[in-house]
């Protein structure tokens, strides 16, 4: 890999960490949401990452898994919904409130989605110096040629 | 031996092209760190560079990858310890800048000989 391909095993990494901190975003955004098209109250939504290797298919991929490393960049395998049953709470005057006078709300936690959005955004960082430190690296090698 | 193709240049041109391997581990490894089940892997720089300089210069630098023993994994499996790597990034990047710095004046002497010395 060349130090470019780098920037973009980083860059896989930003997107990944990008995408978790929107989902964690809108699950505090729907923490109170009761209604939802595929009805019932929102579920907490959440990524899961999977190591990816950068190369796409082909003779590039296949000389390569000849050689014996390869760094890997990493791909959101799946979004999941989070199966834990609703949270319930006895509010009888509530629209959505069942004949017991509870209503189900979302499965979301606000304190765990903010220390997901933080460890998110810490991540992004680490990820943002790595490509800085690339391009320093990039920089000092064009540097020959002056 | 040519003036382009001196044992010094070949010397930094090998730890040049194992400081790139190295660095796009390092960086993998950081782009993995919330992947479950990942595991940090590296090179042995000092053996692989050893290793290179004693083969033929023509043959390109193919070290193998290793993970690395002696990590703390987390309950994800997950060993990835950013202290480490970002440590690591960094220190590679210094030595990349003298590398090619001293590159640079392996050049400066061949630039100063087409100049005749002046």
């Amino acid at each position: 890999m060349n130090l470019f391909g780098m920037m973009q095993l980083s860059g896989s990494a930003l997107l990944a960490e990008r995408a978790r901190a929107e989902l964690s975003a809108s699950n505090l955004a729907n923490a109170e949401t009761t209604r939802t098209v595929q009805g019932g109250p929102y579920r907490r939504q959440n990524v899961v990452f999977a190591a990816d290797h950068p190369l796409t298919p082909g003779f590039a991929a296949t000389l390569a898994s000849f050689t014996d490393w390869h760094a890997e960049g990493v791909r959101i395998a799946a979004v999941v919904e989070d199966t834990s049953p609703p949270l319930r709470r006895f509010d009888p005057g509530h629209p959505d409130a069942d004949a017991t006078g509870y209503v189900d709300l979302p499965n979301v936690n606000p304190v765990e989605e903010s220390v997901n959005l933080m460890e998110a955004a810490r991540s992004y960082q680490m990820n943002v110096s790595a490509i800085q430190s690339v391009k320093a690296m990039i920089q000092s090698a064009i540097g020959l040629a002056a | 031996m040519s003036v382009m193709d001196t044992a010094q240049l070949h010397l930094l041109e090998r730890f040049l092209d194992l400081a790139t391997v190295r660095q796009s581990l390092l960086v993998g490894n950081i782009a993995n760190v919330d992947t479950p089940g990942y595991r940090t892997q590296d090179i042995n720089f000092h053996s692989e560079f050893e290793m290179a300089l004693a083969q033929n210069p023509d043959v390109p630098v193919l070290p193998i990858a290793r993970q690395v023993p002696g990590l703390l994994a987390r309950p994800d499996g997950n060993n990835v310890s950013v202290d480490r790597e970002g440590l690591l990034l960094a220190e590679l990047q210094l030595k990349y800048q003298a590398a090619t710095t001293a590159m640079k004046s392996e050049f400066a002497l061949v630039q100063y000989a087409i100049r005749e010395g002046s």
